[in-house]
Protein backbone atom coordinates (compact mmCIF):
# COMPACT_ATOMS: atom_id res chain seq x y z
CA UNK A 1 0.00 0.00 0.00
CA UNK A 2 2.77 2.38 0.99
CA UNK A 3 4.69 1.55 -2.15
CA UNK A 4 1.73 2.17 -4.40
CA UNK A 5 1.04 5.55 -2.94
CA UNK A 6 4.66 6.63 -3.23
CA UNK A 7 4.90 5.63 -6.87
CA UNK A 8 1.70 7.53 -7.64
CA UNK A 9 2.88 10.75 -6.05
CA UNK A 10 6.17 10.69 -7.94
CA UNK A 11 4.65 9.77 -11.27
CA UNK A 12 1.76 12.23 -11.26
CA UNK A 13 3.58 15.57 -11.81
CA UNK A 14 4.67 14.48 -15.28
CA UNK A 15 1.37 14.91 -17.14
CA UNK A 16 0.63 18.03 -15.09
CA UNK A 17 3.71 19.81 -16.35
CA UNK A 18 2.62 19.22 -19.91
CA UNK A 19 -0.96 20.40 -19.40
CA UNK A 20 -1.74 24.11 -19.31
CA UNK A 21 -2.48 25.98 -16.10
CA UNK A 22 -5.74 25.05 -14.40
CA UNK A 23 -8.21 27.44 -12.77
CA UNK A 24 -6.45 27.25 -9.40
CA UNK A 25 -3.11 28.22 -10.92
CA UNK A 26 -4.65 31.08 -12.93
CA UNK A 27 -6.40 32.44 -9.85
CA UNK A 28 -3.13 32.48 -7.90
CA UNK A 29 -0.87 33.73 -10.67
CA UNK A 30 -0.07 36.97 -8.81
CA UNK A 31 0.93 35.07 -5.69
CA UNK A 32 3.22 32.87 -7.75
CA UNK A 33 4.84 35.87 -9.43
CA UNK A 34 5.41 37.50 -6.04
CA UNK A 35 7.02 34.25 -4.86
CA UNK A 36 9.34 34.17 -7.84
CA UNK A 37 10.34 37.84 -7.90
CA UNK A 38 12.90 38.10 -5.04
CA UNK A 39 14.80 35.01 -6.18
CA UNK A 40 14.88 36.18 -9.78
CA UNK A 41 16.04 39.63 -8.72
CA UNK A 42 18.86 38.20 -6.62
CA UNK A 43 19.75 35.70 -9.33
CA UNK A 44 19.91 38.35 -12.03
CA UNK A 45 21.70 40.94 -9.88
CA UNK A 46 24.27 38.74 -8.20
CA UNK A 47 24.73 35.97 -10.78
CA UNK A 48 23.58 36.83 -14.27
CA UNK A 49 24.97 40.36 -14.61
CA UNK A 50 28.41 39.54 -13.13
CA UNK A 51 28.75 36.49 -15.36
CA UNK A 52 27.93 38.49 -18.47
CA UNK A 53 30.31 41.17 -17.26
CA UNK A 54 33.10 38.62 -16.74
CA UNK A 55 32.65 37.18 -20.20
CA UNK A 56 32.72 40.70 -21.59
CA UNK A 57 35.89 41.52 -19.64
CA UNK A 58 37.66 38.56 -21.21
CA UNK A 59 37.64 40.46 -24.51
CA UNK A 60 39.37 43.49 -22.99
CA UNK A 61 42.86 44.32 -21.85
CA UNK A 62 43.12 45.71 -18.33
CA UNK A 63 45.98 45.88 -15.84
CA UNK A 64 44.08 47.30 -12.88
CA UNK A 65 40.55 47.19 -11.51
CA UNK A 66 39.99 50.92 -11.86
CA UNK A 67 41.37 51.78 -15.33
CA UNK A 68 39.18 51.88 -18.40
CA UNK A 69 39.81 48.58 -20.25
CA UNK A 70 40.68 48.53 -23.96
CA UNK A 71 39.03 46.15 -26.42
CA UNK A 72 41.33 43.44 -27.80
CA UNK A 73 38.81 40.96 -29.25
CA UNK A 74 39.99 37.38 -28.93
CA UNK A 75 43.51 38.56 -28.03
CA UNK A 76 43.37 37.33 -24.44
CA UNK A 77 42.17 33.90 -25.51
CA UNK A 78 44.82 33.49 -28.20
CA UNK A 79 47.52 34.58 -25.76
CA UNK A 80 46.30 32.34 -22.93
CA UNK A 81 45.73 29.25 -25.07
CA UNK A 82 49.20 29.49 -26.59
CA UNK A 83 50.83 29.25 -23.16
CA UNK A 84 51.95 25.72 -22.19
CA UNK A 85 51.18 26.69 -18.60
CA UNK A 86 47.46 26.86 -19.47
CA UNK A 87 47.37 23.33 -20.89
CA UNK A 88 49.46 21.98 -18.05
CA UNK A 89 46.90 23.46 -15.64
CA UNK A 90 44.02 22.05 -17.69
CA UNK A 91 45.36 18.48 -17.51
CA UNK A 92 46.14 18.89 -13.82
CA UNK A 93 42.52 19.91 -13.18
CA UNK A 94 41.13 17.02 -15.19
CA UNK A 95 43.40 14.53 -13.45
CA UNK A 96 42.44 15.94 -10.05
CA UNK A 97 38.70 15.84 -10.84
CA UNK A 98 38.68 12.29 -12.26
CA UNK A 99 40.86 10.85 -9.47
CA UNK A 100 38.95 12.49 -6.61
CA UNK A 101 35.46 11.82 -8.01
CA UNK A 102 36.19 8.15 -8.69
CA UNK A 103 37.55 7.60 -5.18
CA UNK A 104 34.77 9.61 -3.53
CA UNK A 105 32.03 7.70 -5.32
CA UNK A 106 33.46 4.26 -4.58
CA UNK A 107 34.25 4.97 -0.92
CA UNK A 108 31.06 7.00 -0.44
CA UNK A 109 28.79 4.23 -1.75
CA UNK A 110 30.62 1.60 0.30
CA UNK A 111 30.10 3.64 3.48
CA UNK A 112 26.47 4.36 2.56
CA UNK A 113 25.76 0.64 2.10
CA UNK A 114 27.41 -0.04 5.46
CA UNK A 115 25.40 2.68 7.18
CA UNK A 116 22.20 1.29 5.68
CA UNK A 117 22.67 -2.01 7.56
CA UNK A 118 20.78 -2.62 10.77
CA UNK A 119 23.09 -2.61 13.78
CA UNK A 120 23.41 -0.99 17.16
CA UNK A 121 25.09 2.42 17.11
CA UNK A 122 24.12 2.95 13.48
CA UNK A 123 22.81 6.46 14.03
CA UNK A 124 25.96 7.43 15.85
CA UNK A 125 28.18 6.07 13.10
CA UNK A 126 26.04 7.84 10.51
CA UNK A 127 26.70 11.20 12.14
CA UNK A 128 30.40 10.37 12.55
CA UNK A 129 30.80 9.46 8.88
CA UNK A 130 29.10 12.66 7.75
CA UNK A 131 31.03 14.97 10.08
CA UNK A 132 34.09 15.82 7.90
CA UNK A 133 31.82 17.39 5.29
CA UNK A 134 30.72 20.20 7.58
CA UNK A 135 34.24 21.38 8.42
CA UNK A 136 35.42 24.53 6.63
CA UNK A 137 38.09 23.95 3.98
CA UNK A 138 40.59 26.08 5.89
CA UNK A 139 40.21 23.92 8.98
CA UNK A 140 40.53 20.71 6.98
CA UNK A 141 43.70 21.98 5.36
CA UNK A 142 45.28 23.06 8.64
CA UNK A 143 44.39 19.78 10.37
CA UNK A 144 45.97 17.74 7.58
CA UNK A 145 48.97 20.01 7.24
CA UNK A 146 49.55 19.38 10.94
CA UNK A 147 48.91 15.62 10.67
CA UNK A 148 51.28 15.39 7.68
CA UNK A 149 53.89 17.82 9.05
CA UNK A 150 57.39 16.67 8.11
CA UNK A 151 58.94 16.89 11.58
CA UNK A 152 56.22 16.45 14.17
CA UNK A 153 53.13 15.28 12.27
CA UNK A 154 51.66 12.16 13.84
CA UNK A 155 51.62 10.37 10.46
CA UNK A 156 55.30 10.82 9.94
CA UNK A 157 56.07 9.83 13.54
CA UNK A 158 54.15 6.61 12.87
CA UNK A 159 55.88 6.05 9.51
CA UNK A 160 59.24 6.62 11.15
CA UNK A 161 58.44 4.03 13.81
CA UNK A 162 57.61 1.38 11.21
CA UNK A 163 60.70 2.38 9.25
CA UNK A 164 59.14 3.91 6.12
CA UNK A 165 59.27 7.63 6.70
CA UNK A 166 59.37 10.43 7.29
CA UNK A 167 57.83 11.51 3.97
CA UNK A 168 57.84 15.16 2.89
CA UNK A 169 54.17 15.27 1.90
CA UNK A 170 54.32 18.63 0.16
CA UNK A 171 57.82 18.86 -1.32
CA UNK A 172 57.74 16.62 -4.38
CA UNK A 173 55.06 16.84 -7.09
CA UNK A 174 53.96 13.22 -6.63
CA UNK A 175 53.69 13.51 -2.84
CA UNK A 176 51.91 16.88 -3.10
CA UNK A 177 49.36 15.43 -5.54
CA UNK A 178 48.86 12.42 -3.32
CA UNK A 179 48.24 14.68 -0.31
CA UNK A 180 45.82 16.96 -2.16
CA UNK A 181 43.82 14.04 -3.58
CA UNK A 182 43.75 12.15 -0.29
CA UNK A 183 42.57 15.17 1.71
CA UNK A 184 39.99 16.12 -0.95
CA UNK A 185 38.56 12.61 -0.95
CA UNK A 186 38.47 12.53 2.85
CA UNK A 187 36.69 15.87 2.90
CA UNK A 188 34.03 15.36 0.21
CA UNK A 189 33.21 11.65 0.44
CA UNK A 190 30.40 12.36 2.96
CA UNK A 191 28.53 14.28 0.25
CA UNK A 192 28.27 11.04 -1.72
CA UNK A 193 27.43 9.09 1.43
CA UNK A 194 24.65 11.47 2.49
CA UNK A 195 23.03 11.62 -0.92
CA UNK A 196 23.28 7.91 -1.57
CA UNK A 197 22.04 7.01 1.89
CA UNK A 198 19.03 9.31 1.56
CA UNK A 199 18.20 7.66 -1.74
CA UNK A 200 18.63 4.18 -0.23
CA UNK A 201 16.07 5.08 2.40
CA UNK A 202 13.44 6.00 -0.19
CA UNK A 203 13.36 2.37 -1.32
CA UNK A 204 10.47 0.73 0.48
CA UNK A 205 11.29 -2.21 2.72
CA UNK A 206 8.30 -3.98 1.18
CA UNK A 207 10.20 -4.23 -2.07
CA UNK A 208 13.06 -6.08 -0.39
CA UNK A 209 10.67 -8.23 1.62
CA UNK A 210 8.81 -9.24 -1.52
CA UNK A 211 12.08 -10.05 -3.29
CA UNK A 212 13.26 -12.06 -0.29
CA UNK A 213 10.01 -14.04 -0.33
CA UNK A 214 10.63 -14.76 -4.01
CA UNK A 215 14.04 -16.15 -3.04
CA UNK A 216 16.40 -13.31 -4.04
CA UNK A 217 19.59 -13.24 -1.96
CA UNK A 218 21.32 -10.08 -0.71
CA UNK A 219 23.51 -9.77 -3.79
CA UNK A 220 20.57 -10.17 -6.18
CA UNK A 221 18.59 -7.60 -4.22
CA UNK A 222 21.50 -5.17 -4.57
CA UNK A 223 21.79 -5.75 -8.33
CA UNK A 224 18.08 -5.89 -9.19
CA UNK A 225 16.53 -3.41 -6.75
CA UNK A 226 19.05 -1.08 -5.13
CA UNK A 227 21.26 -0.15 -8.06
CA UNK A 228 18.52 0.33 -10.72
CA UNK A 229 16.52 2.53 -8.35
CA UNK A 230 19.62 4.53 -7.49
CA UNK A 231 21.00 4.91 -11.01
CA UNK A 232 19.60 8.46 -11.44
CA UNK A 233 21.01 9.47 -8.05
CA UNK A 234 24.40 8.04 -8.98
CA UNK A 235 24.40 10.04 -12.21
CA UNK A 236 23.53 13.24 -10.37
CA UNK A 237 26.26 12.57 -7.81
CA UNK A 238 28.93 11.97 -10.44
CA UNK A 239 27.79 15.02 -12.38
CA UNK A 240 27.81 17.37 -9.41
CA UNK A 241 31.06 16.04 -7.97
CA UNK A 242 32.88 16.34 -11.31
CA UNK A 243 31.71 19.90 -11.71
CA UNK A 244 32.68 20.87 -8.19
CA UNK A 245 36.01 19.07 -8.09
CA UNK A 246 37.09 20.67 -11.35
CA UNK A 247 36.41 24.05 -9.72
CA UNK A 248 38.01 23.54 -6.34
CA UNK A 249 40.27 26.47 -5.69
CA UNK A 250 40.61 26.94 -1.96
CA UNK A 251 41.82 23.46 -0.94
CA UNK A 252 44.62 23.33 -3.52
CA UNK A 253 45.53 26.97 -2.95
CA UNK A 254 45.75 26.56 0.83
CA UNK A 255 47.63 23.26 0.67
CA UNK A 256 50.30 23.96 -1.92
CA UNK A 257 49.67 27.35 -3.61
CA UNK A 258 49.96 25.34 -6.83
CA UNK A 259 53.50 24.31 -5.93
CA UNK A 260 56.13 23.02 -5.80
CA UNK A 261 56.68 25.52 -8.68
CA UNK A 262 53.54 25.01 -10.80
CA UNK A 263 53.27 21.22 -10.53
CA UNK A 264 49.90 21.24 -8.73
CA UNK A 265 48.55 24.35 -10.43
CA UNK A 266 45.17 23.85 -12.07
CA UNK A 267 42.97 26.30 -13.99
CA UNK A 268 41.18 28.00 -11.06
CA UNK A 269 44.56 28.73 -9.44
CA UNK A 270 46.00 29.99 -12.72
CA UNK A 271 42.97 32.28 -13.15
CA UNK A 272 43.48 33.69 -9.64
CA UNK A 273 47.24 34.14 -10.04
CA UNK A 274 46.78 35.87 -13.39
CA UNK A 275 44.10 38.23 -12.07
CA UNK A 276 45.34 39.13 -8.62
CA UNK A 277 49.10 38.48 -8.70
CA UNK A 278 49.94 39.43 -12.28
CA UNK A 279 47.08 41.96 -12.67
CA UNK A 280 46.28 40.46 -16.07
CA UNK A 281 42.52 40.82 -15.65
CA UNK A 282 41.65 40.04 -19.26
CA UNK A 283 43.78 36.89 -19.18
CA UNK A 284 42.32 35.80 -15.83
CA UNK A 285 38.72 36.22 -16.96
CA UNK A 286 39.52 34.49 -20.25
CA UNK A 287 40.76 31.46 -18.30
CA UNK A 288 37.74 31.58 -16.01
CA UNK A 289 35.41 31.76 -19.03
CA UNK A 290 37.16 28.81 -20.63
CA UNK A 291 36.59 26.77 -17.43
CA UNK A 292 32.95 27.67 -17.64
CA UNK A 293 32.63 26.70 -21.30
CA UNK A 294 34.26 23.35 -20.59
CA UNK A 295 31.89 22.72 -17.68
CA UNK A 296 28.86 23.88 -19.65
CA UNK A 297 29.82 21.30 -22.25
CA UNK A 298 30.03 18.61 -19.56
CA UNK A 299 26.64 19.45 -18.11
CA UNK A 300 25.07 19.66 -21.55
CA UNK A 301 26.30 16.15 -22.33
CA UNK A 302 24.82 14.92 -19.04
CA UNK A 303 21.48 16.54 -19.74
CA UNK A 304 21.42 15.02 -23.22
CA UNK A 305 22.20 11.58 -21.84
CA UNK A 306 19.90 11.74 -18.84
CA UNK A 307 17.11 14.34 -19.12
CA UNK A 308 15.74 15.70 -15.85
CA UNK A 309 12.19 14.72 -16.74
CA UNK A 310 13.04 11.07 -17.45
CA UNK A 311 10.83 8.63 -15.57
CA UNK B 1 24.82 -24.17 12.99
CA UNK B 2 26.04 -22.77 9.66
CA UNK B 3 23.56 -19.94 9.98
CA UNK B 4 24.87 -19.12 13.46
CA UNK B 5 28.47 -18.94 12.19
CA UNK B 6 27.45 -16.69 9.37
CA UNK B 7 25.74 -14.31 11.78
CA UNK B 8 28.87 -14.20 13.93
CA UNK B 9 31.15 -13.50 10.94
CA UNK B 10 28.80 -10.76 9.82
CA UNK B 11 28.88 -9.20 13.28
CA UNK B 12 32.69 -9.22 13.53
CA UNK B 13 32.97 -7.87 10.00
CA UNK B 14 30.52 -5.05 10.76
CA UNK B 15 32.36 -4.22 13.97
CA UNK B 16 35.70 -3.94 12.15
CA UNK B 17 34.16 -1.72 9.48
CA UNK B 18 32.52 0.31 12.21
CA UNK B 19 35.88 0.98 13.88
CA UNK B 20 37.61 1.71 10.56
CA UNK B 21 34.98 4.23 9.45
CA UNK B 22 34.97 5.91 12.85
CA UNK B 23 38.75 6.29 12.92
CA UNK B 24 38.88 7.45 9.30
CA UNK B 25 36.23 10.11 9.88
CA UNK B 26 36.91 11.28 13.39
CA UNK B 27 40.62 10.90 14.12
CA UNK B 28 41.65 14.13 12.33
CA UNK B 29 39.01 16.07 14.27
CA UNK B 30 40.03 14.40 17.51
CA UNK B 31 43.63 15.34 16.82
CA UNK B 32 42.62 18.95 16.19
CA UNK B 33 40.88 19.19 19.58
CA UNK B 34 43.71 17.43 21.43
CA UNK B 35 46.46 19.52 19.81
CA UNK B 36 44.57 22.74 20.50
CA UNK B 37 44.63 21.90 24.20
CA UNK B 38 48.39 21.33 24.30
CA UNK B 39 51.27 23.76 24.50
CA UNK B 40 55.04 23.77 24.49
CA UNK B 41 56.99 20.56 24.11
CA UNK B 42 54.02 18.24 24.59
CA UNK B 43 52.67 19.47 21.23
CA UNK B 44 55.52 17.75 19.45
CA UNK B 45 55.36 14.45 21.29
CA UNK B 46 53.36 11.63 19.75
CA UNK B 47 50.93 11.15 22.65
CA UNK B 48 47.75 9.61 21.28
CA UNK B 49 45.66 10.15 24.39
CA UNK B 50 44.59 13.69 25.33
CA UNK B 51 46.70 15.80 27.65
CA UNK B 52 48.70 17.34 29.21
CA UNK B 53 46.10 20.08 29.04
CA UNK B 54 46.89 23.76 28.56
CA UNK B 55 44.70 26.69 27.49
CA UNK B 56 47.75 28.57 26.21
CA UNK B 57 46.81 28.20 22.53
CA UNK B 58 43.31 29.57 23.14
CA UNK B 59 44.61 32.43 25.30
CA UNK B 60 47.16 33.48 22.72
CA UNK B 61 44.85 33.42 19.70
CA UNK B 62 42.03 35.20 21.55
CA UNK B 63 44.12 37.95 23.12
CA UNK B 64 46.97 38.61 20.69
CA UNK B 65 45.10 38.38 17.35
CA UNK B 66 41.86 39.71 15.85
CA UNK B 67 40.25 36.28 16.13
CA UNK B 68 37.30 37.53 18.27
CA UNK B 69 36.51 40.21 15.64
CA UNK B 70 36.59 37.59 12.88
CA UNK B 71 34.18 35.51 14.96
CA UNK B 72 31.60 38.30 15.22
CA UNK B 73 31.89 38.97 11.48
CA UNK B 74 31.38 35.32 10.63
CA UNK B 75 28.27 35.07 12.80
CA UNK B 76 26.70 38.21 11.29
CA UNK B 77 27.43 37.14 7.73
CA UNK B 78 26.43 33.47 8.04
CA UNK B 79 23.15 34.30 9.81
CA UNK B 80 22.41 37.05 7.28
CA UNK B 81 23.06 34.73 4.35
CA UNK B 82 20.95 31.93 5.85
CA UNK B 83 17.95 34.18 6.55
CA UNK B 84 18.13 35.74 3.09
CA UNK B 85 18.44 32.34 1.40
CA UNK B 86 15.53 30.68 3.20
CA UNK B 87 13.28 33.72 2.74
CA UNK B 88 13.96 33.85 -1.00
CA UNK B 89 14.30 30.19 -1.86
CA UNK B 90 11.25 28.62 -0.19
CA UNK B 91 8.51 30.61 -1.98
CA UNK B 92 10.48 30.51 -5.22
CA UNK B 93 10.84 26.74 -5.25
CA UNK B 94 7.16 26.34 -4.41
CA UNK B 95 6.15 28.57 -7.31
CA UNK B 96 8.55 26.76 -9.64
CA UNK B 97 6.85 23.45 -8.92
CA UNK B 98 3.20 24.49 -8.63
CA UNK B 99 2.59 27.60 -10.73
CA UNK B 100 2.61 25.97 -14.20
CA UNK B 101 3.73 29.31 -15.57
CA UNK B 102 5.76 28.99 -18.77
CA UNK B 103 9.53 28.67 -18.44
CA UNK B 104 9.65 27.11 -14.98
CA UNK B 105 11.79 24.16 -16.03
CA UNK B 106 14.08 26.58 -17.83
CA UNK B 107 14.54 28.51 -14.61
CA UNK B 108 15.37 25.35 -12.67
CA UNK B 109 17.97 24.52 -15.31
CA UNK B 110 19.33 28.07 -15.13
CA UNK B 111 19.73 27.60 -11.37
CA UNK B 112 21.66 24.37 -11.81
CA UNK B 113 23.68 26.13 -14.45
CA UNK B 114 24.44 29.01 -12.08
CA UNK B 115 25.37 26.62 -9.31
CA UNK B 116 28.13 25.04 -11.35
CA UNK B 117 29.80 28.40 -11.85
CA UNK B 118 33.23 28.56 -10.27
CA UNK B 119 33.12 30.91 -7.27
CA UNK B 120 36.31 32.40 -8.59
CA UNK B 121 34.79 33.38 -11.93
CA UNK B 122 31.99 35.16 -10.06
CA UNK B 123 34.25 36.74 -7.47
CA UNK B 124 36.42 38.57 -10.02
CA UNK B 125 33.64 40.53 -11.82
CA UNK B 126 31.66 41.01 -8.60
CA UNK B 127 34.77 42.49 -7.03
CA UNK B 128 35.25 44.92 -9.93
CA UNK B 129 31.55 45.82 -9.77
CA UNK B 130 31.65 46.44 -6.04
CA UNK B 131 34.79 48.56 -6.37
CA UNK B 132 32.93 50.73 -8.88
CA UNK B 133 29.86 51.25 -6.66
CA UNK B 134 31.98 51.49 -3.50
CA UNK B 135 30.46 48.43 -1.82
CA UNK B 136 33.59 46.28 -1.77
CA UNK B 137 35.14 45.46 1.58
CA UNK B 138 31.76 45.42 3.43
CA UNK B 139 29.86 42.74 5.33
CA UNK B 140 26.82 43.29 3.09
CA UNK B 141 28.90 42.44 0.02
CA UNK B 142 29.75 39.06 1.55
CA UNK B 143 26.09 38.29 2.39
CA UNK B 144 25.06 39.07 -1.19
CA UNK B 145 27.91 37.14 -2.76
CA UNK B 146 27.46 34.13 -0.48
CA UNK B 147 23.87 33.95 -1.70
CA UNK B 148 25.25 33.40 -5.23
CA UNK B 149 25.97 29.83 -4.18
CA UNK B 150 23.35 29.30 -1.47
CA UNK B 151 20.49 30.50 -3.70
CA UNK B 152 20.93 27.99 -6.54
CA UNK B 153 21.64 25.18 -4.09
CA UNK B 154 18.59 26.10 -2.00
CA UNK B 155 16.31 26.32 -5.03
CA UNK B 156 17.63 23.00 -6.27
CA UNK B 157 17.05 21.31 -2.88
CA UNK B 158 13.60 22.81 -2.29
CA UNK B 159 12.54 22.19 -5.87
CA UNK B 160 13.29 18.51 -5.40
CA UNK B 161 11.48 18.62 -2.07
CA UNK B 162 8.27 20.22 -3.40
CA UNK B 163 8.34 18.07 -6.53
CA UNK B 164 8.02 14.94 -4.43
CA UNK B 165 5.48 16.58 -2.18
CA UNK B 166 2.06 15.00 -2.85
CA UNK B 167 -0.31 17.48 -4.44
CA UNK B 168 -3.20 15.66 -2.75
CA UNK B 169 -2.27 17.28 0.58
CA UNK B 170 -2.93 20.77 -0.76
CA UNK B 171 -5.82 19.63 -2.89
CA UNK B 172 -7.73 18.43 0.13
CA UNK B 173 -7.09 21.81 1.76
CA UNK B 174 -8.50 23.59 -1.30
CA UNK B 175 -11.54 21.34 -1.27
CA UNK B 176 -12.05 22.30 2.38
CA UNK B 177 -12.14 25.94 1.25
CA UNK B 178 -8.61 27.12 1.96
CA UNK B 179 -7.10 29.77 -0.29
CA UNK B 180 -3.60 29.24 -1.68
CA UNK B 181 -1.93 31.32 1.04
CA UNK B 182 -3.95 29.64 3.80
CA UNK B 183 -3.01 26.23 2.45
CA UNK B 184 0.64 27.23 2.34
CA UNK B 185 0.57 28.70 5.83
CA UNK B 186 -1.41 25.96 7.57
CA UNK B 187 -0.63 22.79 5.66
CA UNK B 188 2.52 23.18 3.60
CA UNK B 189 4.82 25.22 5.82
CA UNK B 190 4.74 22.81 8.77
CA UNK B 191 5.39 19.88 6.42
CA UNK B 192 8.20 21.77 4.70
CA UNK B 193 10.25 22.12 7.87
CA UNK B 194 12.64 19.23 7.10
CA UNK B 195 13.35 20.75 3.69
CA UNK B 196 13.82 24.23 5.12
CA UNK B 197 16.16 22.92 7.79
CA UNK B 198 18.22 21.24 5.11
CA UNK B 199 18.56 24.57 3.35
CA UNK B 200 19.38 26.30 6.67
CA UNK B 201 22.11 23.78 7.37
CA UNK B 202 23.66 24.06 3.92
CA UNK B 203 23.40 27.85 3.71
CA UNK B 204 24.93 28.40 7.14
CA UNK B 205 27.72 25.88 6.66
CA UNK B 206 28.62 27.18 3.18
CA UNK B 207 28.61 30.82 4.24
CA UNK B 208 30.54 30.13 7.46
CA UNK B 209 33.14 28.09 5.56
CA UNK B 210 33.63 30.38 2.57
CA UNK B 211 37.22 31.35 1.96
CA UNK B 212 37.26 32.51 -1.68
CA UNK B 213 34.89 35.49 -1.53
CA UNK B 214 36.36 36.70 1.74
CA UNK B 215 39.87 36.45 0.27
CA UNK B 216 38.94 38.48 -2.80
CA UNK B 217 36.38 41.00 -1.50
CA UNK B 218 37.73 41.87 1.94
CA UNK B 219 40.88 43.89 2.53
CA UNK B 220 40.29 45.46 5.97
CA UNK B 221 41.45 43.25 8.79
CA UNK B 222 38.46 44.13 10.99
CA UNK B 223 36.00 42.81 8.35
CA UNK B 224 37.59 39.42 7.69
CA UNK B 225 35.64 36.24 8.40
CA UNK B 226 37.09 33.28 10.30
CA UNK B 227 38.48 31.11 7.46
CA UNK B 228 40.36 33.98 5.83
CA UNK B 229 41.20 35.34 9.27
CA UNK B 230 42.83 32.08 10.38
CA UNK B 231 44.87 31.91 7.17
CA UNK B 232 46.07 35.49 7.66
CA UNK B 233 46.93 34.80 11.30
CA UNK B 234 49.08 31.94 9.99
CA UNK B 235 50.74 34.34 7.53
CA UNK B 236 51.17 37.39 9.75
CA UNK B 237 52.09 35.93 13.13
CA UNK B 238 54.47 33.17 13.92
CA UNK B 239 51.54 31.02 15.07
CA UNK B 240 52.35 27.53 16.31
CA UNK B 241 50.29 24.42 15.64
CA UNK B 242 48.65 24.55 19.07
CA UNK B 243 47.28 28.03 18.39
CA UNK B 244 46.14 27.14 14.88
CA UNK B 245 44.38 24.00 16.15
CA UNK B 246 42.76 26.01 18.96
CA UNK B 247 41.49 28.49 16.37
CA UNK B 248 40.30 25.66 14.11
CA UNK B 249 38.42 24.07 16.99
CA UNK B 250 36.65 27.34 17.75
CA UNK B 251 35.69 27.75 14.08
CA UNK B 252 34.17 24.25 14.11
CA UNK B 253 32.17 24.61 17.33
CA UNK B 254 28.98 26.20 15.90
CA UNK B 255 29.08 23.85 12.91
CA UNK B 256 29.36 20.77 15.12
CA UNK B 257 26.59 22.06 17.38
CA UNK B 258 24.33 22.74 14.38
CA UNK B 259 25.17 19.36 12.93
CA UNK B 260 24.51 17.49 16.18
CA UNK B 261 21.13 19.19 16.37
CA UNK B 262 20.12 19.03 12.70
CA UNK B 263 21.69 15.88 11.26
CA UNK B 264 18.49 13.99 12.08
CA UNK B 265 16.39 16.45 10.04
CA UNK B 266 19.06 16.54 7.45
CA UNK B 267 18.85 12.86 6.63
CA UNK B 268 15.09 12.71 7.12
CA UNK B 269 14.51 15.81 5.02
CA UNK B 270 16.10 14.19 2.03
CA UNK B 271 13.89 11.14 2.17
CA UNK B 272 10.33 12.32 1.70
CA UNK B 273 8.87 11.88 5.16
CA UNK B 274 5.30 13.11 4.84
CA UNK B 275 4.19 10.51 2.32
CA UNK B 276 4.67 7.61 4.65
CA UNK B 277 2.21 9.16 7.12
Amino acid sequence: MVTLRRTASVALPAPREVSSAGPLERRDRKIFLAFLAPGMLLGIGALFIPVIYAIQLSFFHAESFIDEPTFVGLGNYIRVFSEPRYWQAFWHGLFYAVATVALQVVIGIAIALLLHQEFRGRNWLRSAALAPYILPTVVVVYIWKWLLNINYGIFNVFLENVGVGPIAWFSSPVAAWFSIIFVSVWYWTPFVTITFLAALQTISDDLYDAAAVDGANAWKRLIHITLPVLKPVLIVIVMLRTIFMFNKFDIVWLMTNGGPLTTTEHLPILAYVKTFDMFDIGGGTAIATSIFVFLALLIWIYFRMFPLEEH
Amino acid sequence: MRKKNWVLIRRVFLLLLFIAVTLYSLFPMYWMVVSGLRAGRSLFEPLLLPGPYSWQGYKTILSLTDFPTYYVNSILIAVGTTVLTVAVVTPMAYALVRSRLPGMMLMVRAMLFAYMFPALLLAIPIYIFLVKIGLDDTRLSLILTHSTFTLPLGVWLMWGFFKNFPFEVEESAFIDGCSRLQAIYRIIMPLTLPGVLTVVLFAFVLSWSDFVFSLILITSDELKTLPYGLASIDDAYDANWGELMAGSTMICLPLLALFAFLSRYFIRGLSMGSVKG
